[in-house]
């Protein structure tokens, strides 16, 4: 109960003021009783019933700690956790490769980064993620639904069709090979409308709107008990440009991840964050790194970088806590994200250009 | 700068604090470092009144010489040192994480530092059979990444047991932290042996996630929480013989390009020992589990030793 001062959630002026005082702990803060408070440091009775209304719940809180409730904290043994992660699902990317190198795909109450360099197909993994996360559990999915944040724009609602059509008929041709009961009673729910009306679009012009929407989303989460998969898509572009103030940026940025952080775990959802590349100038040649600075790079616990080799599409998994680093390739075909077919298959060059949004590649541009 | 109030001491009376703070006298360093003649006379309180209640204030709130051959014994009966697990980064560590001492891992992201932390507390929890507690911010903590490592050193059956002694407390913001430390230490003052049991080592991963959401911009509270934290941290470790390993980040210096720890000169002074971990090839192209790890600070070896690591 011998909580310091200065470690309590006040306001800097008030703690200051209180530590002038010569106020050391909480009890000395109890003890004192609203009047007094008042009287010694000068503010008014309101402030100081506010005041002790804090230091009350923090200390409550520590109380109940100490008494063994364990639920509104999150304390647990390594094997509970151990076990409520085997227990969890992943969500799969379509693409075998990426999905063995992930571990299974792209683990819940975590956070992964997508970077690449533009046209590399970052939007298009975001938006299979979208309808790849309402797959109903019989096909070995989480059947979840999904908050898409836009803030760049380029969100198309007919390739999200598309790709949501292509995965309900491989849904229906699983059905079709095992006809088991619980198969068919979920591919009546699952279908294309069912799909789009749960995911959830928000759309962010520029850094406020982007961290309001962030510190707003627990409230919209805990309506919606079932999403699954947060997407911020763009999450480089609010903050790239006029920000005159790099150590404010930095303050943001942090405080959005750590923000970002306790949504994926205290929801038990996934937070997948797409980054832009940057060019680092070195003393005799220049690499390609993942924008918004060093200190981002801790943020997410999972980190996939997207790039090129010639005209093949790589992912490379960078950072994480279980997987070793590797590289596998991918395509983006009409329905989606895929792995690359063995050569022997001709659809191999049609479907590298089947992006229309994107300029087709050029050589010269490495 | 404790406030005069009446529990403090047996001669404190309500009548007496009020007339001490008529003449300017509020705080227990006040009343110490006044002229009792002085102070006896203007409020008209006795003498040998004033003198006993000085003596118990005295004795309660200095603090008390030791020499140093006391101080000796007492380290060496209460420090141990814990083996990491890695041969060659116990001989960067001379030997080990010694207790009573903050050590200190930074890294750019993706270089190994939860790696290591992993495979700290599972040498810990296995090898010493000692508790661990692992203070997670990042939520990079995946038991099953664990498990793996528990399982190519343990036999069979002895993973669950060590699974159960580490305890992992999620805390994503300053305050949660700061009250997850307190609770701590309540706890092991108060030798709650229940569910702690032999408490030996904290792992911290990491506390500049943390910290940084409260510095720069234009305001200075954040260096404030960070030393509260950084005391709250070392007396921990000093009253109780914790080993308290910590993990921070690093940034890139913006006049000459290097990259440095992050959270600033004041953090520099507080782990006693800090690790840098690096991987081997400059790029992300090639993947690597190859890390180095070099000494950067130490109160026992000379800095710049390096060694090679492998945490696959």
């Amino acid at each position: 109960m011998q909580r310091e001062v200065g470690s309590l959630p006040l306001a800097p002026a008030l703690r200051t003021r209180l530590v002038a005082a010569g106020f050391q702990t909480a009890q000395d803060l109890l003890e004192t009783g609203p009047c007094g408070l008042s009287k010694e440091i000068g503010i008014s009775k309101e402030e100081a019933l506010e005041v002790l209304q804090v230091v009350r719940q923090e200390c409550h809180g520590d109380a109940a700690r100490t008494a063994g409730a364990s639920d509104a904290t999150r304390k647990c043994t390594a094997l509970e956790l151990l076990e409520e992660e085997q227990a969890q699902g992943f969500i799969i990317t379509f693409c075998s490769a990426l999905d063995n190198v992930l571990g299974g795909g792209v683990q819940l109450t975590k956070i992964t980064e997508i970077c690449g360099a533009p046209g590399v197909g970052k939007t298009q993994l975001c938006m299979q993620l979208a309808v790849d996360v309402q797959i109903p559990e019989c096909f070995g999915g989480v059947a979840g639904e999904a908050v898409f944040i836009d803030t760049e724009g380029s969100f198309m609602v007919d390739r999200v069709a598309d790709i949501a059509t292509a995965c309900v008929q491989h849904c229906q041709l699983i059905a079709e090979a095992h006809q088991e009961e619980d198969h068919l009673k979920a591919l009546e729910t699952f279908s294309l409308e069912s799909i789009l009306s749960h995911i959830y679009y928000f759309r962010c012009r520029d850094y406020i709107e982007l961290l309001a929407q962030v510190y707003l989303l627990p409230d919209f989460l805990s309506e919606h008990s079932k999403v699954r998969l947060v997407v911020v898509d763009g999450i480089a572009f609010p903050f790239r440009h006029d920000f005159e103030d790099l150590s404010l940026r930095t303050r943001l940025l942090n405080g959005l991840a750590q923000q970002l952080i306790i949504i994926a775990n205290d929801h038990k959802a996934a937070v997948v964050l797409t980054n832009q590349m940057t060019t680092r100038i070195g003393q005799s040649q220049s690499t390609l790194v993942p924008a918004l600075g060093e200190s981002w790079g801790h943020a997410a616990t999972v980190r996939l970088i997207f790039h090129w080799d010639n005209s093949q599409r790589l992912a490379t998994l960078y950072k994480s806590p279980s997987q070793k680093e590797s590289t596998v390739p991918y395509h983006v075909t009409s329905h989606g994200f895929r792995d690359v077919q063995p050569p022997a298959v001709t659809q191999n060059a049609e479907d590298t250009e089947m992006n229309p949004r994107k300029r087709p590649r050029r050589e010269e541009e490495k | 700068m404790v406030v005069l109030r009446v529990g403090l001491c047996p001669g404190l009376s309500e009548e007496m604090i009020q007339l001490l703070r008529a003449n300017g006298i509020r705080t227990v360093v006040d009343f110490v470092s006044s002229d009792l003649e002085d102070v006896a006379q203007k409020c008209s309180l006795s003498y040998k009144a004033l003198v006993a209640v000085r003596r118990v204030l005295l004795a309660q709130f200095s603090a008390f010489p030791t020499n140093g051959a006391d101080l000796y014994e007492e380290l060496k009966s209460s420090t141990a040192i814990l083996p990491t697990g890695s041969p060659s980064l116990d001989q960067l560590l001379d030997s080990g994480l010694y207790t009573g001492e903050m050590t200190e891992l930074m890294g750019a992201p993706g270089s190994g530092k939860t790696q290591v932390c992993l495979g700290i507390a599972a040498s810990v929890s296995l090898g010493l059979k000692q508790h661990v507690l692992f203070l997670d911010s990042t939520g990079g903590f995946t038991a099953s990444r664990l498990y793996q490592m528990l399982r190519a050193q343990a036999q069979a059956e002895e993973e669950q047991a060590a699974l159960q002694r580490i305890q992992v407390v999620r805390v994503f913001n300053i305050y949660e932290m700061l009250s997850a430390l307190q609770d701590l230490r309540d706890r092991l003052s108060q030798q709650v042996v229940s569910s702690t049991g032999p408490l030996k080592m904290v792992v911290i991963d990491s506390v500049s996630a943390v910290i940084y959401p409260l510095l720069g911009g234009k305001q200075s509270e954040g260096l404030a929480i960070m030393m509260q934290l950084a005391r709250e941290l070392k007396t921990l470790a000093r009253e109780f013989s914790l080993a308290v390993v910590v993990t921070n980040q690093v940034t890139r210096d913006s006049s000459t390009g290097a990259l440095k720890p992050a959270l600033g000169r004041s953090w520099s002074f507080v782990p006693s020992t800090r690790v840098l971990l690096e991987s081997k090839e400059a790029t992300w192209e090639k993947a690597t589990t190859q890390r180095v790890a070099s000494l950067v600070k130490s109160p026992r070896q000379p800095t710049g030793i390096q060694v090679e690591l492998d945490i696959g």
